[in-house]
């Protein structure tokens, strides 16, 4: 029952999505994206809700069955009645995929599949920050009854209460309504953020590069055994990931439909869910505005800019009340947060704090996929895959579309921002920074993995897999010409 | 167009190939496995005491693992989660303490000589004491 429940609010987010941006009702591109997307929100939406009835009512089963069953059928009744029509998403002119690429694809969705079922078969609790935090604040918010608010209880500080309830509310949720406790809920909850995420990458690059940047993107992220894995352990990393490269995705979608602001509206309720999944949320709420203000005044225009943020305050209203409420009413300080600003200044004049942390930065970014779970390092990549991606770069090289360049410039600052912002907080907030770095800077990259390769295969040329056919003699010749020529027949393509 | 294809080749074949290595792993891990994981194994020690917490319990924990022992921080995790809703501290301070014993026969003198009135034992080494000492 606990899957049911789930699926309909999967289905409810597509509702909505279906209701902002109508397409046909059949297998698609836009279905596919529209799909993807709307997951992540319905389980967001649906998170939010059972939080907002907790905390205003108690645990009343009654109530919870009404208010979720009302934005269940109104969201599908939205959906089903939208007319087709408006903005369709398809995919982006390209070559079809090589027949080996499609192979290729296949065996990482399989492989990826097979990880994930069998690692969950294995470990149905999920790894160590499942069941001393997530799951075990799904259990306080399930079996606590009027006493709920225990989750959040500075006796168990080490559980990390102050930590956002997306997850946890949702396992809660499941519970609640199937009125069974079953690890099937946070399985199944962790299934459909890990492969939404890979769903979502595919056909957002789909609609943007085309078919054969999407099957690449797509089995790099699927044979990532370390995204696969923490998916699996039931963390709130892989969720995090998904609403950060969901944000992301719809704000580029944005660039392409620049009158339609339904997609920064999306992407504003992206990223309020992002920071009710994490806390690291939070940041990136802050960061993905900067970014995007950044971006839109170098490359946009000033009155677009106060549309855009107008339309990402519009989408953040939501989520962000429910965390701001969270935050001030019921969660107990966090404890990288509680430094004494004295602290942080001598943090901050310790060189060799700076060196310790750029040193994990440097060591996981050539490691990147390796991973420590309960002593035993998880192996990542055979090869490390920073160098194997710096070999395709050398081999395909960049090659950015003057359209793209606004969602290009968005997605890999903010991912770079992101980053940064981490780096700051190792450098000044945690006592033991050697410690937190080495059971966190793994899953910080794995965050941003998604929205990485993202940036990488909007930026990356096509690479050319087949012989060009005979119309197409004549490109050899355009690149023999020179630069500026080049620039000239790029801007006229993206004009036209 | 080779070029293009060996990068292809390159990044895509490593990437199949390790999550390829890792499920044989993950695989091989799970056919000999015998007996069900971790936390349910560990869950099972407690038998029915969790039905008996309720969210108003708060127990205290104490355990024979040595202090050192990256199992102790992790058993002790594994004992909220067990008896989630109430609340488990890590200390002796309290009226009813849930103690977590791996020895076959663990010698529990010096607790009863501190005041605590053994409760119930559950077999496999989990004993539930009352502490006197506390109101």
């Amino acid at each position: 029952m606990s899957l049911l429940y789930l699926v309909l609010f999967c289905a409810a987010g597509f509702g909505l999505l279906r209701f902002l941006f109508p397409g046909q009702l059949r297998p698609s591109l836009h279905s596919a994206l529209s799909l993807s997307v709307g997951a992540g929100i319905g389980l967001g939406i649906a998170s939010c809700l059972y939080f907002i009835c907790l905390a205003l009512a108690g645990p009343k089963l009654w109530l919870l069955a009404i208010v979720e069953g009302a934005f269940v059928v109104a969201a599908i009744a939205l959906g089903w009645r939208a007319q087709a029509g408006g903005t369709e998403l398809t995919w982006a002119d390209g070559p079809p995929p090589a027949r080996f690429l499609t192979v290729l694809f296949a065996a990482a969705a399989v492989l990826g599949l097979a990880l994930f079922v069998i690692y969950s078969a294995t470990k149905p609790h999920g790894e160590w920050d499942a069941w001393s935090i997530w799951n075990l604040h799904a259990r306080f918010l399930y079996r606590g009854g009027e006493l709920w608010k225990n989750a959040f209880s500075s006796r168990i500080l080490w559980s990390h209460p102050d930590y956002p309830v997306l997850l946890p509310g949702l396992i809660s949720l499941s519970w609640t309504l199937a009125r069974a406790e079953s690890t099937l809920a946070p399985i199944s909850i962790a299934f459909l953020f890990t492969f939404a995420t890979a769903g979502l990458l595919i056909a957002s690059l789909g609609v943007l590069r085309g078919r054969v940047q999407a099957c690449i993107a797509g089995t790099l992220l699927l044979g990532t055994v370390v995204f696969v894995q923490v998916g699996a352990m039931q963390y709130a990393d892989v969720p995090l990931s998904f609403y950060i490269l969901a944000t992301i995705v719809l704000l580029c979608l944005q660039d392409r439909h620049p009158q339609d602001l339904r997609f920064t509206l999306l992407a504003g309720l992206s990223a309020g869910f992002a920071a009710w999944t994490k806390n690291e949320g939070l940041m990136f709420l802050i960061v993905v505005i900067l970014a995007r203000a950044i971006v839109v005044l170098r490359f946009g225009a000033r009155p677009a800019l106060v549309r855009q943020l107008g339309a990402i305050a519009a989408g953040l209203v939501f989520p962000l009340a429910v965390v701001a409420f969270f935050k001030l009413r019921l969660s107990p300080p966090n404890d990288l947060a509680s430094t004494r600003p004295a602290d942080m200044l001598k943090h901050a004049t310790d060189f060799g704090r700076w060196m310790t942390v750029l040193q994990g930065f440097g060591k996981e970014a050539f490691l990147f996929g390796q991973m420590a779970v309960e002593g035993e390092v998880v192996r990542g990549f055979l090869i490390p895959i920073s160098l194997v991606l710096l070999l395709y770069w050398f081999l395909v090289r960049f090659r950015v579309h003057q359209r793209d360049r606004s969602s290009v410039t968005t997605a890999a600052l903010a991912v770079a921002l992101m980053l940064a912002g981490d780096f700051a907080i190792y450098v000044l907030l945690p006592r033991d920074v050697n410690w937190q770095l080495s059971t966190s800077l793994d899953r910080i990259f794995l965050q941003l993995w998604p929205a990485g390769l993202f940036a990488f295969f909007m930026a990356a040329n096509v690479p050319q897999l087949a012989a060009k056919p005979a119309p197409e003699k004549s490109k050899p010749a355009a690149r023999r010409a020179s630069k500026p020529q080049r620039k000239t027949a790029e801007a006229r393509s993206a004009r036209g | 167009m080779a070029r293009h294809q060996f990068a292809v080749i390159a990044l895509l074949g490593i990437a199949v190939a390790s999550i390829f290595w890792v499920l044989l792993d993950v695989a091989r891990a799970y056919s000999h496995s015998s007996t069900s994981y971790g936390v349910e194994n560990f869950e099972n020690r407690f038998a029915d005491l969790p039905k008996a917490a309720t969210p108003k319990t708060v127990f205290g924990y104490i355990s024979d693992n040595r202090p050192e022992d990256p199992s102790d921080q992790a058993e002790f995790y594994l004992t909220q989660y067990t008896l989630a809703p109430a609340i488990v501290v890590s200390t002796i301070n309290e009226r009813e303490v849930v103690a977590n014993m791996h020895s076959a026969n663990p010698d529990m003198k010096p607790l009863q000589a501190r005041g605590f009135v053994p409760v119930r034992n559950f077999g496999n080494g989990i004993f539930l004491y009352r502490n006197i000492s506390v109101r």
